[in-house]
Protein backbone atom coordinates (compact mmCIF):
# COMPACT_ATOMS: atom_id res chain seq x y z
CA UNK A 1 0.00 0.00 0.00
CA UNK A 2 1.70 3.19 -1.13
CA UNK A 3 -0.45 6.19 -0.46
CA UNK A 4 1.41 9.38 -1.34
CA UNK A 5 -0.77 11.45 0.99
CA UNK A 6 1.35 9.94 3.77
CA UNK A 7 4.06 12.38 2.69
CA UNK A 8 1.78 15.13 4.07
CA UNK A 9 1.98 13.43 7.46
CA UNK A 10 5.77 13.15 7.29
CA UNK A 11 6.07 16.87 6.55
CA UNK A 12 3.63 17.72 9.35
CA UNK A 13 5.36 15.47 11.90
CA UNK A 14 8.73 17.07 11.15
CA UNK A 15 7.29 20.58 11.55
CA UNK A 16 5.41 19.71 14.74
CA UNK A 17 8.45 18.17 16.37
CA UNK A 18 10.75 21.00 15.26
CA UNK A 19 8.44 23.77 16.41
CA UNK A 20 7.49 22.16 19.72
CA UNK A 21 10.71 20.55 20.83
CA UNK A 22 13.49 22.07 18.73
CA UNK A 23 15.84 21.06 15.94
CA UNK A 24 18.04 18.90 18.16
CA UNK A 25 15.00 16.85 19.17
CA UNK A 26 14.03 16.43 15.53
CA UNK A 27 17.52 15.14 14.70
CA UNK A 28 17.34 12.78 17.69
CA UNK A 29 13.98 11.53 16.36
CA UNK A 30 15.33 10.89 12.87
CA UNK A 31 18.41 9.07 14.11
CA UNK A 32 16.46 6.98 16.64
CA UNK A 33 13.86 6.10 14.01
CA UNK A 34 16.54 4.90 11.66
CA UNK A 35 18.47 2.84 14.20
CA UNK A 36 15.41 1.30 15.84
CA UNK A 37 12.76 0.95 13.15
CA UNK A 38 15.20 0.09 10.36
CA UNK A 39 17.42 -2.25 12.39
CA UNK A 40 16.62 -5.08 9.98
CA UNK A 41 17.78 -3.11 6.95
CA UNK A 42 20.92 -2.04 8.80
CA UNK A 43 21.76 -5.69 9.57
CA UNK A 44 21.31 -6.53 5.90
CA UNK A 45 23.64 -3.70 4.88
CA UNK A 46 26.23 -4.81 7.41
CA UNK A 47 26.26 -8.39 6.29
CA UNK A 48 25.79 -7.77 2.54
CA UNK A 49 27.85 -4.64 2.06
CA UNK A 50 27.33 -2.21 -0.79
CA UNK A 51 25.59 -4.80 -2.94
CA UNK A 52 22.95 -5.18 -0.24
CA UNK A 53 22.60 -1.41 0.03
CA UNK A 54 21.95 -1.15 -3.71
CA UNK A 55 19.43 -4.01 -3.71
CA UNK A 56 17.70 -2.55 -0.68
CA UNK A 57 17.23 0.88 -2.25
CA UNK A 58 16.07 -0.55 -5.57
CA UNK A 59 13.40 -2.52 -3.74
CA UNK A 60 12.50 0.43 -1.52
CA UNK A 61 12.03 2.98 -4.30
CA UNK A 62 10.16 0.50 -6.49
CA UNK A 63 7.36 0.83 -3.97
CA UNK A 64 7.37 4.64 -3.80
CA UNK A 65 4.82 6.18 -6.17
CA UNK A 66 6.16 8.38 -8.98
CA UNK A 67 9.77 8.08 -7.81
CA UNK A 68 12.33 8.58 -10.58
CA UNK A 69 15.53 7.28 -9.07
CA UNK A 70 18.53 5.47 -10.45
CA UNK A 71 20.51 3.24 -8.10
CA UNK A 72 24.09 2.87 -9.29
CA UNK A 73 26.20 0.08 -7.78
CA UNK A 74 29.92 0.71 -8.13
CA UNK A 75 32.83 -1.18 -6.68
CA UNK A 76 33.38 1.34 -3.91
CA UNK A 77 30.08 3.18 -3.64
CA UNK A 78 26.36 3.08 -4.11
CA UNK A 79 24.91 6.19 -5.64
CA UNK A 80 21.25 7.17 -5.68
CA UNK A 81 20.48 9.63 -8.44
CA UNK A 82 17.17 11.09 -7.34
CA UNK A 83 15.85 12.69 -10.51
CA UNK A 84 12.39 13.19 -9.02
CA UNK A 85 11.88 12.86 -5.28
CA UNK A 86 8.37 11.44 -4.85
CA UNK A 87 7.82 13.19 -1.54
CA UNK A 88 8.75 16.69 -2.68
CA UNK A 89 6.82 16.21 -5.89
CA UNK A 90 3.62 15.21 -4.11
CA UNK A 91 3.90 17.97 -1.53
CA UNK A 92 4.43 20.60 -4.26
CA UNK A 93 1.66 19.24 -6.48
CA UNK A 94 -0.78 19.70 -3.62
CA UNK A 95 0.40 23.13 -2.61
CA UNK A 96 1.76 22.10 0.74
CA UNK A 97 4.20 24.30 2.63
CA UNK A 98 7.32 22.13 2.75
CA UNK A 99 9.47 22.53 5.84
CA UNK A 100 12.85 23.97 4.76
CA UNK A 101 14.72 21.16 6.52
CA UNK A 102 12.69 18.35 4.91
CA UNK A 103 15.66 16.96 2.98
CA UNK A 104 17.78 16.80 6.12
CA UNK A 105 15.78 13.77 7.20
CA UNK A 106 17.73 11.78 4.61
CA UNK A 107 21.02 13.04 6.04
CA UNK A 108 20.13 11.83 9.53
CA UNK A 109 18.18 8.65 8.83
CA UNK A 110 20.45 7.39 6.05
CA UNK A 111 23.46 8.76 7.88
CA UNK A 112 22.61 6.87 11.08
CA UNK A 113 21.92 3.68 9.14
CA UNK A 114 25.16 4.03 7.21
CA UNK A 115 27.17 4.61 10.39
CA UNK A 116 25.94 1.41 11.96
CA UNK A 117 26.74 -0.43 8.73
CA UNK A 118 30.27 1.00 8.81
CA UNK A 119 29.65 3.34 5.91
CA UNK A 120 29.54 7.06 5.27
CA UNK A 121 26.65 8.90 3.68
CA UNK A 122 26.72 12.07 1.61
CA UNK A 123 24.00 14.09 -0.08
CA UNK A 124 24.28 16.82 -2.70
CA UNK A 125 21.27 18.79 -3.88
CA UNK A 126 17.75 18.59 -2.57
CA UNK A 127 14.20 19.91 -2.66
CA UNK A 128 13.19 17.67 -5.51
CA UNK A 129 16.38 16.24 -6.94
CA UNK A 130 19.62 15.13 -5.34
CA UNK A 131 22.45 12.62 -5.38
CA UNK A 132 23.17 10.41 -2.41
CA UNK A 133 26.26 8.26 -1.90
CA UNK A 134 27.04 5.40 0.43
CA UNK A 135 30.73 4.56 0.72
CA UNK A 136 32.59 2.21 3.05
CA UNK A 137 34.21 3.99 5.95
CA UNK A 138 37.86 4.64 5.33
CA UNK A 139 40.06 3.11 7.98
CA UNK B 1 14.42 8.76 2.57
CA UNK B 2 11.41 7.94 4.69
CA UNK B 3 8.93 6.55 2.24
CA UNK B 4 5.18 6.20 2.09
CA UNK B 5 4.95 2.49 1.36
CA UNK B 6 6.17 1.64 4.87
CA UNK B 7 4.84 4.82 6.46
CA UNK B 8 2.48 3.03 8.83
CA UNK B 9 5.40 1.17 10.38
CA UNK B 10 7.49 4.19 11.22
CA UNK B 11 4.35 6.17 12.04
CA UNK B 12 3.53 3.63 14.76
CA UNK B 13 7.13 3.80 15.98
CA UNK B 14 6.78 7.61 16.09
CA UNK B 15 3.88 7.35 18.54
CA UNK B 16 6.01 5.21 20.82
CA UNK B 17 8.90 7.68 20.54
CA UNK B 18 6.67 10.57 21.51
CA UNK B 19 5.18 8.72 24.49
CA UNK B 20 8.51 7.60 25.92
CA UNK B 21 10.23 10.90 25.23
CA UNK B 22 7.53 13.41 26.21
CA UNK B 23 4.63 11.48 27.71
CA UNK B 24 1.05 10.58 26.87
CA UNK B 25 -0.12 14.15 26.27
CA UNK B 26 2.58 14.64 23.67
CA UNK B 27 1.25 11.94 21.39
CA UNK B 28 -2.27 13.33 21.75
CA UNK B 29 -0.95 16.74 20.64
CA UNK B 30 0.88 15.13 17.73
CA UNK B 31 -2.35 13.56 16.51
CA UNK B 32 -4.44 16.69 17.01
CA UNK B 33 -1.98 19.30 15.76
CA UNK B 34 0.30 17.65 13.21
CA UNK B 35 -2.08 15.10 11.73
CA UNK B 36 -5.49 16.69 12.26
CA UNK B 37 -4.22 20.26 12.15
CA UNK B 38 -1.96 20.08 9.10
CA UNK B 39 -1.59 16.75 7.35
CA UNK B 40 -5.31 16.04 7.01
CA UNK B 41 -6.40 19.58 6.22
CA UNK B 42 -8.03 18.38 3.00
CA UNK B 43 -10.72 16.84 5.20
CA UNK B 44 -11.17 20.17 6.94
CA UNK B 45 -11.49 21.95 3.59
CA UNK B 46 -13.99 19.36 2.35
CA UNK B 47 -16.05 19.56 5.52
CA UNK B 48 -16.17 23.36 5.37
CA UNK B 49 -17.25 23.33 1.72
CA UNK B 50 -19.80 20.54 1.77
CA UNK B 51 -20.37 19.19 5.27
CA UNK B 52 -20.92 15.47 5.59
CA UNK B 53 -21.07 15.07 1.82
CA UNK B 54 -17.66 16.68 1.45
CA UNK B 55 -16.21 14.43 4.12
CA UNK B 56 -17.80 11.41 2.46
CA UNK B 57 -16.18 12.10 -0.92
CA UNK B 58 -12.78 12.76 0.68
CA UNK B 59 -12.88 9.55 2.63
CA UNK B 60 -13.96 7.57 -0.41
CA UNK B 61 -10.94 8.91 -2.29
CA UNK B 62 -8.65 8.04 0.61
CA UNK B 63 -10.08 4.54 0.58
CA UNK B 64 -9.21 4.18 -3.10
CA UNK B 65 -5.69 5.51 -2.61
CA UNK B 66 -4.99 3.30 0.38
CA UNK B 67 -6.89 0.23 -0.85
CA UNK B 68 -9.16 0.23 2.20
CA UNK B 69 -11.64 -2.63 2.43
CA UNK B 70 -14.45 -0.60 3.92
CA UNK B 71 -17.90 0.78 3.24
CA UNK B 72 -18.78 4.43 3.74
CA UNK B 73 -22.49 5.24 3.90
CA UNK B 74 -23.92 8.75 3.80
CA UNK B 75 -27.51 9.37 4.81
CA UNK B 76 -28.05 13.12 4.88
CA UNK B 77 -31.71 12.77 5.82
CA UNK B 78 -30.64 11.01 9.03
CA UNK B 79 -27.66 13.36 9.42
CA UNK B 80 -25.23 10.43 9.58
CA UNK B 81 -22.02 9.49 7.83
CA UNK B 82 -21.02 5.96 8.74
CA UNK B 83 -18.07 3.71 8.03
CA UNK B 84 -17.56 -0.03 8.50
CA UNK B 85 -13.97 -1.17 8.09
CA UNK B 86 -13.47 -4.80 7.15
CA UNK B 87 -9.71 -4.71 6.82
CA UNK B 88 -7.74 -1.63 7.77
CA UNK B 89 -4.71 -1.44 5.45
CA UNK B 90 -2.82 0.60 8.01
CA UNK B 91 -3.27 -1.84 10.91
CA UNK B 92 -2.99 -4.63 8.39
CA UNK B 93 0.50 -3.45 7.46
CA UNK B 94 1.56 -3.54 11.10
CA UNK B 95 0.12 -7.02 11.55
CA UNK B 96 1.78 -8.32 8.38
CA UNK B 97 5.14 -6.82 9.37
CA UNK B 98 4.82 -8.01 12.99
CA UNK B 99 5.12 -4.45 14.29
CA UNK B 100 4.01 -3.52 17.80
CA UNK B 101 6.21 -0.68 18.99
CA UNK B 102 3.40 1.42 20.42
CA UNK B 103 0.79 0.88 23.12
CA UNK B 104 -2.24 1.54 20.95
CA UNK B 105 -1.90 2.47 17.28
CA UNK B 106 -5.62 2.37 16.59
CA UNK B 107 -6.38 5.30 18.90
CA UNK B 108 -4.66 7.70 16.51
CA UNK B 109 -7.65 7.95 14.16
CA UNK B 110 -9.85 9.38 16.88
CA UNK B 111 -6.87 11.43 17.98
CA UNK B 112 -6.91 13.46 14.78
CA UNK B 113 -10.51 13.08 13.63
CA UNK B 114 -12.28 14.37 16.71
CA UNK B 115 -10.51 17.76 16.93
CA UNK B 116 -10.57 18.21 13.15
CA UNK B 117 -14.27 17.44 12.77
CA UNK B 118 -15.09 19.70 15.68
CA UNK B 119 -13.86 22.64 13.59
CA UNK B 120 -16.59 21.98 11.03
CA UNK B 121 -19.35 21.32 13.54
CA UNK B 122 -19.23 17.54 13.20
CA UNK B 123 -18.79 15.04 16.01
CA UNK B 124 -17.92 11.37 16.14
CA UNK B 125 -21.22 10.02 17.42
CA UNK B 126 -20.06 6.45 18.05
CA UNK B 127 -16.92 4.50 17.24
CA UNK B 128 -15.48 1.12 18.13
CA UNK B 129 -12.34 -0.68 17.00
CA UNK B 130 -11.14 -4.15 17.84
CA UNK B 131 -7.39 -3.67 17.29
CA UNK B 132 -7.38 -6.39 14.64
CA UNK B 133 -8.20 -4.17 11.66
CA UNK B 134 -11.98 -4.00 12.01
CA UNK B 135 -13.80 -0.89 13.15
CA UNK B 136 -16.95 1.14 12.62
CA UNK B 137 -18.18 4.61 13.42
CA UNK B 138 -20.72 7.31 12.77
CA UNK B 139 -20.36 11.07 12.42
CA UNK B 140 -23.09 13.67 12.55
CA UNK B 141 -23.52 17.43 12.35
CA UNK B 142 -23.81 18.68 15.91
CA UNK B 143 -26.39 21.36 15.15
CA UNK B 144 -29.25 19.02 14.30
CA UNK B 145 -30.74 15.71 15.38
CA UNK B 146 -29.48 12.46 13.96
CA UNK B 147 -31.03 9.03 13.66
CA UNK B 148 -29.12 5.76 13.96
CA UNK B 149 -28.21 4.19 10.66
CA UNK B 150 -28.23 0.43 10.27
CA UNK B 151 -26.37 -1.02 7.32
CA UNK B 152 -25.96 -4.40 5.72
CA UNK B 153 -22.19 -3.97 5.93
CA UNK B 154 -22.23 -3.65 9.75
CA UNK B 155 -18.82 -5.02 10.69
CA UNK B 156 -20.14 -6.25 14.01
CA UNK B 157 -21.81 -9.09 12.13
CA UNK B 158 -18.39 -10.21 10.85
CA UNK B 159 -17.00 -13.14 12.88
CA UNK B 160 -13.61 -11.41 13.09
CA UNK B 161 -15.23 -8.69 15.19
CA UNK B 162 -15.43 -11.03 18.17
CA UNK B 163 -11.72 -11.72 18.47
CA UNK B 164 -10.07 -8.51 19.54
CA UNK B 165 -10.55 -6.11 22.41
CA UNK B 166 -12.68 -3.03 22.01
CA UNK B 167 -12.13 0.64 22.57
CA UNK B 168 -15.31 2.67 22.32
CA UNK B 169 -16.13 6.36 21.85
CA UNK B 170 -19.43 8.10 22.36
CA UNK B 171 -19.92 11.71 21.30
CA UNK B 172 -16.20 12.21 20.89
CA UNK B 173 -15.20 10.83 24.29
CA UNK B 174 -13.41 7.58 24.94
CA UNK B 175 -15.42 5.32 27.21
CA UNK B 176 -14.25 3.34 30.27
CA UNK B 177 -13.20 -0.18 29.36
CA UNK B 178 -14.82 -1.77 32.39
CA UNK B 179 -16.97 0.83 34.14
CA UNK B 180 -17.89 -1.70 36.82
CA UNK B 181 -14.20 -1.79 37.81
CA UNK B 182 -12.91 1.72 37.21
CA UNK B 183 -13.22 4.88 35.13
CA UNK B 184 -10.03 3.94 33.23
CA UNK B 185 -10.23 4.52 29.48
CA UNK B 186 -7.01 2.70 28.73
CA UNK B 187 -5.93 -0.80 29.62
CA UNK B 188 -2.80 0.32 31.46
CA UNK B 189 -4.77 2.24 34.06
CA UNK B 190 -7.43 -0.47 34.20
CA UNK B 191 -4.81 -3.05 35.19
CA UNK B 192 -3.38 -0.72 37.83
CA UNK B 193 -6.85 -0.05 39.21
CA UNK B 194 -7.72 -3.77 39.27
CA UNK B 195 -4.72 -4.52 41.50
CA UNK B 196 -4.85 -1.28 43.50
CA UNK B 197 -4.27 -1.85 47.19
CA UNK B 198 -2.58 -5.24 46.80
CA UNK B 199 0.46 -5.72 49.00
CA UNK B 200 2.27 -7.70 46.33
CA UNK B 201 1.56 -9.38 42.99
CA UNK B 202 2.36 -13.13 42.95
CA UNK B 203 2.86 -15.02 39.70
CA UNK B 204 1.73 -18.64 39.52
CA UNK B 205 2.59 -20.37 36.25
CA UNK B 206 1.48 -23.82 35.16
CA UNK B 207 2.67 -26.82 37.09
CA UNK B 208 3.09 -30.43 35.89
CA UNK B 209 -0.16 -32.35 35.66
CA UNK B 210 -1.09 -34.07 38.91
CA UNK B 211 0.83 -31.65 41.06
CA UNK B 212 -0.74 -31.70 44.49
CA UNK B 213 -0.35 -28.02 45.03
CA UNK B 214 0.73 -25.11 42.95
CA UNK B 215 3.57 -22.99 44.06
CA UNK B 216 4.23 -19.44 43.13
CA UNK B 217 6.79 -18.83 40.43
CA UNK B 218 7.98 -15.74 42.20
CA UNK B 219 7.45 -14.45 45.68
CA UNK B 220 5.71 -16.11 48.57
CA UNK B 221 2.33 -17.82 48.62
CA UNK B 222 -0.37 -15.23 48.02
CA UNK B 223 -2.13 -13.91 51.06
CA UNK B 224 -5.53 -12.29 51.36
CA UNK B 225 -4.11 -8.85 50.55
CA UNK B 226 -2.12 -9.97 47.52
CA UNK B 227 -2.84 -10.00 43.84
CA UNK B 228 -2.24 -13.16 41.82
CA UNK B 229 -1.40 -13.65 38.14
CA UNK B 230 -2.03 -17.12 36.74
CA UNK B 231 -1.55 -19.00 33.52
CA UNK B 232 -4.58 -20.94 32.30
CA UNK B 233 -3.28 -24.34 33.46
CA UNK B 234 -2.51 -22.91 36.90
CA UNK B 235 -6.00 -21.39 37.08
CA UNK B 236 -7.64 -24.68 36.09
CA UNK B 237 -5.66 -26.73 38.58
CA UNK B 238 -6.01 -24.38 41.50
CA UNK B 239 -8.75 -24.57 44.10
CA UNK B 240 -10.68 -21.37 44.77
CA UNK B 241 -8.35 -18.65 46.02
CA UNK B 242 -8.79 -15.93 48.53
CA UNK B 243 -6.35 -13.32 47.28
CA UNK B 244 -7.44 -9.75 47.02
CA UNK B 245 -7.40 -9.77 43.22
CA UNK B 246 -6.68 -12.33 40.52
CA UNK B 247 -6.06 -12.34 36.78
CA UNK B 248 -5.57 -15.15 34.28
CA UNK B 249 -3.41 -14.83 31.17
CA UNK B 250 -4.94 -16.59 28.18
CA UNK B 251 -1.82 -17.02 26.08
CA UNK B 252 -1.80 -17.50 22.33
CA UNK B 253 -0.97 -21.16 22.85
CA UNK B 254 -4.31 -21.67 24.55
CA UNK B 255 -6.23 -20.20 21.63
CA UNK B 256 -4.81 -22.59 19.05
CA UNK B 257 -4.93 -26.26 18.17
CA UNK B 258 -4.82 -28.91 20.85
CA UNK B 259 -4.81 -26.46 23.72
CA UNK B 260 -8.21 -25.05 22.77
CA UNK B 261 -9.79 -27.56 25.15
CA UNK B 262 -8.15 -25.57 27.96
CA UNK B 263 -10.03 -22.51 26.77
CA UNK B 264 -13.34 -24.34 26.96
CA UNK B 265 -12.47 -25.53 30.47
CA UNK B 266 -11.50 -22.02 31.49
CA UNK B 267 -14.77 -20.66 30.20
CA UNK B 268 -16.69 -23.31 32.09
CA UNK B 269 -14.89 -22.61 35.36
CA UNK B 270 -15.07 -18.83 34.89
CA UNK B 271 -18.80 -18.81 34.18
CA UNK B 272 -19.48 -21.12 37.12
CA UNK B 273 -17.72 -18.68 39.48
CA UNK B 274 -19.79 -15.99 41.12
CA UNK B 275 -19.31 -12.67 39.40
CA UNK B 276 -17.62 -10.90 42.27
CA UNK B 277 -14.99 -13.64 42.53
CA UNK B 278 -14.11 -13.95 38.86
CA UNK B 279 -10.54 -13.15 37.86
CA UNK B 280 -9.70 -10.54 35.26
CA UNK B 281 -8.96 -12.18 31.92
CA UNK B 282 -5.82 -11.09 30.09
CA UNK B 283 -4.37 -11.75 26.62
CA UNK B 284 -1.16 -10.66 24.82
CA UNK B 285 -2.79 -9.83 21.44
CA UNK B 286 0.60 -10.13 19.73
CA UNK B 287 0.26 -8.93 16.12
CA UNK B 288 -1.10 -11.50 13.72
CA UNK B 289 -1.15 -14.39 16.20
CA UNK B 290 -4.16 -16.62 16.42
CA UNK B 291 -6.71 -15.49 18.94
CA UNK B 292 -10.16 -16.68 19.99
CA UNK B 293 -13.75 -15.76 19.30
CA UNK B 294 -14.33 -14.61 22.86
CA UNK B 295 -18.02 -14.05 22.30
CA UNK B 296 -18.61 -17.66 21.29
CA UNK B 297 -17.12 -18.79 24.61
CA UNK B 298 -19.34 -16.26 26.46
CA UNK B 299 -16.20 -14.74 27.88
CA UNK B 300 -15.56 -11.04 28.29
CA UNK B 301 -12.90 -9.84 25.87
CA UNK B 302 -9.60 -10.19 27.76
CA UNK B 303 -7.71 -7.06 28.67
CA UNK B 304 -4.50 -6.52 26.68
CA UNK B 305 -1.24 -6.59 28.61
CA UNK B 306 1.24 -5.35 26.00
CA UNK B 307 0.30 -1.66 26.41
CA UNK B 308 1.33 -1.65 30.08
CA UNK B 309 4.42 -3.73 29.41
CA UNK B 310 5.49 -1.32 26.66
CA UNK B 311 4.66 1.78 28.69
CA UNK B 312 6.76 0.62 31.65
CA UNK B 313 9.62 -0.60 29.49
CA UNK B 314 9.11 -4.25 30.46
CA UNK B 315 8.69 -5.44 26.89
CA UNK B 316 9.97 -4.37 23.49
CA UNK B 317 8.46 -6.20 20.55
CA UNK B 318 11.06 -7.18 17.97
CA UNK B 319 9.50 -8.14 14.63
CA UNK B 320 10.23 -11.72 13.71
CA UNK B 321 11.47 -12.77 17.13
CA UNK B 322 10.13 -15.76 19.05
CA UNK B 323 7.00 -15.17 21.08
CA UNK B 324 7.55 -14.64 24.80
CA UNK B 325 6.33 -17.44 27.06
CA UNK B 326 3.31 -16.88 29.26
CA UNK B 327 5.45 -17.16 32.40
CA UNK B 328 7.74 -14.41 31.10
CA UNK B 329 4.78 -12.18 30.30
CA UNK B 330 3.24 -12.60 33.74
CA UNK B 331 6.53 -11.92 35.49
CA UNK B 332 6.98 -8.81 33.37
CA UNK B 333 3.41 -7.79 34.13
CA UNK B 334 4.02 -8.14 37.85
CA UNK B 335 6.99 -5.77 37.58
CA UNK B 336 5.02 -3.40 35.35
CA UNK B 337 2.21 -3.20 37.88
CA UNK B 338 4.64 -2.39 40.67
CA UNK B 339 6.27 0.32 38.57
CA UNK B 340 2.97 1.79 37.44
CA UNK B 341 1.47 1.83 40.91
CA UNK B 342 4.48 3.80 42.11
CA UNK B 343 3.85 6.31 39.34
CA UNK B 344 7.09 5.26 37.67
CA UNK B 345 5.53 4.37 34.33
CA UNK B 346 8.58 5.03 32.16
CA UNK B 347 12.02 3.47 32.26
Amino acid sequence: MSAPDFYFAANAIFRHLHDRYGKAALVEYWRSLATEYYRGRIEAWKSGGLKAVAEDWRAYFALEPAAEIDVIFEENAVELIVRVCPAIRHLRNHGRDIVPYFCEHCDHTCGAMAELAHMDFQRAGGMGACRQRFVPKTK
Amino acid sequence: MLGCHDFCGWYEWTFHFFRRRWGQEAVARLWAEAIGGESQRHYLDAGRKAGLAGLYHTWVKTGQDEACDWTFTLDEARNVLRWDMRRCPSKGFLIAQDCNADEDYCDHCMGWMIPLLDQVGVEVWEHEHNHLGQCWGTMRCKDRPAEPLEVEADIRRDPRWNSGYLDRWERGRKQPLMPEVSAAVDSCQLLVDWFAGCDQIVVVADEPAGSAETRPTEGSMPGPRDGILLTVPAYLQRPPLQPARGAVLIGHGVTTGAERECLAQLASKYLATSENQRPLLLHPYLPGRSTADWVSYRLPRPVPILPLLIRTGQYVHVPGSADPEDRFLLTALSRALQLASRGDSRR
